[in-house]
């Protein structure tokens, strides 16, 4: 039977992705960047408001957060999949309540009469869901494309580690401009590496610099720009390891922090959760095992993320413009329903 | 996939695709043909038994299935039914898989070999597949390796039969198994492998000269490996199995491989890794290794709170200092969870205890005062107050009462109870199972307490062979077989009976002084009894008599059949005597025999026999007489021994040195050689 098919594929593809994100990669970042697994979570999400079968937008949104627990549960660290569920519940609950032409009513409401609506609930969530798609799709040109207003010619820009947008970035801005960029590595991954590469390719003048020596280059910055693997709630990061040492050297120096982060990495997360806000991979990158006897004697341990508090941030830059940090809380509520935010 | 291969375009490239298409196969072999885990394993397969809360073969599956492997054979022999039951029940057998398992039991596997001469047989593998045991923990990605692999068949038209994925670690590390140790010699550019040994319990080490004679100018010798077992092999490893009958390990094949280099033509390659982890938990000491580098995340991200067997309620909760808890679980007040810890879900804690380097599984419950440290707990196990564990397995189900100390390196099997106030001294294995014979003596610390249980198993191998000899012996003489044809024969029912070399002399003498018993029943006078037998057969004897010890082992078997022959005891001066002539026995071994053991009143009293101390004097004699060189016959003295006995002429030999009525025979003397 067709029906029955298309739900094995669709449980085979779920079942899939979670493997996938269970088994993310080993700190050298996911498999996937955290774009793609966006437009993965929102593609499997948009699968599922197909072929599922509800009769009310209540029983949607119930079968949306049954996945959405699934997938938060397989890697808890990875925010961006708990983010598109919660921006989709927040689609749902908008086209419902355009559909019942008012708005921001309780919408856990499963009236009979309603059924009426229920084949353009489906078809409007679809297309809603196509525009988030699209919009997932164009971030790192819209960031990209405000390179222009915040670099300037002759500056010295720092940055740690290796991000997609940060790159995309300060390429767009080096077409016109010619600045210079030091990298600070980011041991024990050393990302920081292949971030120079790329940016040499495009004819960018890059240093890379160990970590130890951030703060004595920190005088000769004029700014530092980041990327972020999460942004919470009360407007802090959740960053590759090392961010934080920038950020207070940064401070220190008076020197602007400046943080790429498209919206879809905006979490209502806040940073107080200690078991499930630390990744901590194989201490092979810190101490490898070929040192032998120690290795019984000593623990090792290797974590991914720092949090950086928000106090020592200046801009967000993300695709609807830049920010203050001060800011987050407002451009939280309009992404997201209040009563989402625990899964 | 293989429906794609049905174009039929013409070209290798094709082939390549069609090859590069075919699902990645892997064969599993879920039984360890060991005892090593005994007597845990006779409840429970190896595979099955749980480390940090998870069934060993779950992480084997996972190893296979996150490395991209699409079909996997398991095999299973001892206790399949469960670990049927168990995969069936996993999600590796759910439709959405994308890893499919076939399970296949037999109860005929003894080895590896035979697995891989089953799967040759049964034509399941049609490309390069992956082998492993069922207990390998592993995070390897294998797909470089398998790169490197298909890419040597090409180049090299299909020379390389296997590549073994080993894991760069020094020689110190815990994780590093002594038995497996090895030591590999090979060449630098190509991976290939020159020589292989293992090296448990050697000191020195030779290595032929051939490698350094193998035309590449770069080779390596490298201690610093650990053997992950795993190991990519080309659809020729089977055949290569079925060909040799004797292959039983993967050893074997190594060994053979390397050893029919110049006649077959195949070659080992090796890969080495840096950054994955692979174990393979032999015994139990690699148990306690593997579990603890799994607790600190060496195998990330088969680490346990990321629950990677989908099983609903196993999750845990990662804090600091890598302390998991699982869901439900209950602490008392002031117990602390120091580090490296793993509780499962539903256990209960009590008050001021102290834990760390531990492994607890589910629904256990632990009572207040208790010190564990490096303990394992499997589920169900009820823990009384005052109790400290270090270095232990507590199997499911055990209970252990108040004030229980288990030292290092102890196993309570399941369902175990240990009483109060008790303490275990390193190294004990309790369990519910009664010892049974075949017992293996561990070679590491993990020692089983009852080793008496050979003997009789022994003592019956012992009487056949004693028939045997006896049937050999009688045809010997009725056929008038040469004596080396008749040591031959007794040789090759000493490697058919596996008896000991001291055994077979004892054996022998026996039944060489039984044997006219037997022929002419017990009421046999001693003049009769001392008849001709030992002349036909002294090679024989003296073929099995060469060391001192052995002239002390025939000593004290002869002593014992005429201790059990009371009637007889007066012949056995003779049968001394005669064997001294016939050179069979020394005289310094009778004397000493003579001085020492006396064990009991009966051999005393044998010994105390004016016969055997009259005799024993006049060997001392001669004995000092030949020290002095002198050449002088065998004085002979008129004494007064119990009995009448009269000469009895023999054929070739007079045996009668004490009594001779007649004139002193002159008694041949024996040159003896000093030594």
């Amino acid at each position: 039977m067709p029906g029955a098919d298309k739900e094995a594929d669709l449980t085979e593809r779920i079942e899939a992705f979670l493997a996938d994100l269970k088994r993310g990669g080993c700190g050298t970042g996911p498999i996937r960047g955290s774009g793609e697994t966006a437009r993965e979570t929102t593609a499997l999400l948009r699968k599922v408001t197909a072929q599922a079968r509800w009769s009310s937008a209540g029983d949607l949104m119930e079968i949306i957060r049954k996945e959405g627990r699934r997938m938060t549960a397989a890697q808890p660290s990875e925010t961006t999949v708990g983010n598109m569920v919660l921006r989709v519940l927040k689609i749902i609950r908008e086209e419902y309540a355009r559909s019942r032409g008012s708005s921001e009513e309780t919408d856990q409401q499963e009236s009979l009469h309603k059924l009426q609506h229920f084949v353009h609930l489906k078809a409007n969530v679809i297309e809603a869901i196509n525009e988030l798609l699209t919009e997932l799709d164009g971030t790192t040109d819209n960031i990209a494309m405000q390179a222009l207003e915040h670099i300037h010619s002759n500056e010295v820009i720092m940055t740690v580690g290796r991000s997609r947008t940060v790159e995309a970035f300060l390429k767009d801005a080096a077409r016109k401009r010619k600045f210079h960029v030091i990298v600070a590595e980011c041991a024990p991954f050393c990302q920081g590496h292949e971030m120079a590469t790329n940016l040499s390719k495009a004819s960018i003048e890059t240093t890379v610099i160990a970590d130890a020596a951030i703060f004595a280059v920190m005088s000769r910055v004029n700014k530092v720009i980041i990327g972020t693997q999460t942004v919470l709630a009360n407007g802090g990061l959740r960053a590759v390891n090392g961010t934080h040492t920038v950020a207070l050297a940064a401070r220190h120096h008076s020197t602007p922090l400046i943080v790429c982060a498209p919206m879809f990495k905006l979490s209502p997360q806040f940073p107080n959760e200690e078991d499930t806000f630390h990744k901590f991979v194989s201490p092979h990158e810190v101490l490898p095992f070929t040192e032998g006897e120690i290795l019984s004697k000593v623990n090792v341990h290797c974590p991914v993320f720092d949090y950086v508090p928000p106090e020592l941030i200046t801009l967000f830059i993300s695709n609807i413009g830049g920010n203050a940090p001060s800011y987050i809380y407002r451009l939280m509520s309009e992404l997201y329903h209040p009563e989402d935010h625990d899964l | 996939m293989s429906s794609r291969g049905g174009k039929q375009k013409k070209g290798n490239v094709t082939s390549e695709q069609e090859e590069e298409e075919q699902p990645l196969q892997a064969v599993l072999v879920a039984d360890s043909f060991n005892r090593r885990f005994f007597p845990i394993s006779k409840d429970q397969p190896r595979a099955l038994l749980p480390l940090g809360n998870v069934a060993m073969i779950d992480y084997t599956l996972e190893f296979l299935t996150s490395t991209g492997v699409q079909e996997t054979f398991v095999f299973c022999c001892w206790m399949s039914n469960k670990i049927k039951d168990h995969l069936l029940k996993s999600k590796w057998c759910r439709p959405t898989s994308p890893n499919v398992v076939h399970i296949i039991t037999s109860d005929l596997y003894r080895s590896l070999g035979d697995v891989l001469r089953d799967v040759d047989a049964k034509n399941l593998v049609r490309n390069d597949f992956i082998l492993v045991y069922g207990d390998v923990v592993s995070n390897i990605d294998v797909s470089q390796a398998l790169q490197e692999h298909r890419h040597r068949r090409k180049v090299d038209k299909n020379i390389s039969v296997m590549t073994m994925v080993f894991k760069e670690s020094s020689p110190g590390h815990k994780s590093r198994c002594e038995e497996d140790d090895v030591i590999v010699a090979m060449d630098s550019k190509s991976k290939r492998v020159l020589h292989y040994q293992k090296t448990q319990g050697l000191k020195k080490l030779q290595f032929p000269m051939n490698i350094f004679q193998h035309g590449s100018d770069e080779f390596e010798i490298r201690h610093d490996l650990l053997d992950c077992h795993i190991s990519i092999c080309s659809p020729q490893v089977a055949e290569l199995f079925t060909d040799n009958f004797d292959y039983q390990t993967r050893n074997d094949f190594v060994r053979g491989i390397l050893v029919n280099e110049e006649i077959l033509g195949n070659q080992i390659h090796l890969y080495v890794t840096q950054d994955g982890y692979g174990a393979r938990v032999s015994n139990l000491q690699m148990y306690d290794s593997v579990s603890s580098d799994m607790v600190r995340r060496w195998v990330y991200p088969l680490t346990p709170e990321a629950n990677f067997t989908d099983q609903q309620g196993q999750g845990c909760t990662h804090s600091r200092h890598n302390v998991y808890r699982g869901a439900e679980v209950s602490l008392g007040h002031g117990s602390q969870m120091e580090e490296n810890v793993l509780i499962g879900r539903d256990t209960s804690i009590g008050a001021n205890c102290h834990i760390s380097n531990s492994v607890i599984g589910n629904n256990c419950t632990i009572g207040d005062n208790v010190v564990l440290d490096r303990a394992h707990m499997w589920n169900n196990v009820h823990i009384s107050s005052n109790v400290e564990i270090h270095q232990s397995v507590v199997c499911d189900g055990a209970v252990v009462k108040e004030a229980v100390h288990l030292n290092k390196q102890c196993v309570l099997a399941y369902n175990v109870v240990i009483g109060p106030n008790l303490s275990l001294p390193d190294g004990t294995v309790v369990s519910m199972h009664h010892p049974e014979e075949e017992e293996e003596d561990d070679d590491d610390e993990f020692l089983s307490d009852d080793q008496e249980v050979g003997h009789s198993k022994d003592k019956t191998r012992q009487k056949a062979f004693q028939l045997e000899v006896l049937g050999t012996l009688q045809r010997g003489l009725e056929e008038n077989i040469v004596c080396d044809n008749l040591v031959l024969e007794i040789n090759s029912l000493k490697y058919a009976y596996n008896i000991t070399l001291k055994e077979v002399m004892q054996i022998l003498t026996r039944v060489v002084l039984e044997y006219p018993f037997q022929q002419q029943g017990t009421q046999l006078t001693t003049l009769q009894y001392t008849g001709s037998l030992l002349p036909t057969w002294s090679p024989v004897f003296k073929n099995y008599i060469k060391r001192a010890q052995d002239h002390l082992d025939c000593l004290s078997a002869v002593e014992e059949l005429f201790l059990e022959q009371d009637t007889h005891q007066t012949a056995m001066v003779k049968v001394l005597m005669k064997m001294y002539q016939l050179e069979i026995l020394e005289e310094e071994a009778i004397l000493k025999w003579f001085s020492t053991g006396a064990t009991n009143d009966k051999s005393r009293q044998l010994r105390k026999n004016q016969g055997v101390s009259t005799t024993l004097q006049s060997l001392y004699i001669t004995a000092r007489k030949a020290l002095c060189g002198e050449r002088d016959c065998f004085p002979v003295r008129r004494t007064s021994v119990c009995g009448t006995v009269r000469p009895v002429q023999t054929p070739g030999l007079n045996t009668e040195v004490f009594l001779s009525s007649s004139a002193p025979e002159v008694y041949p003397v024996v040159e003896r050689s000093r030594g």
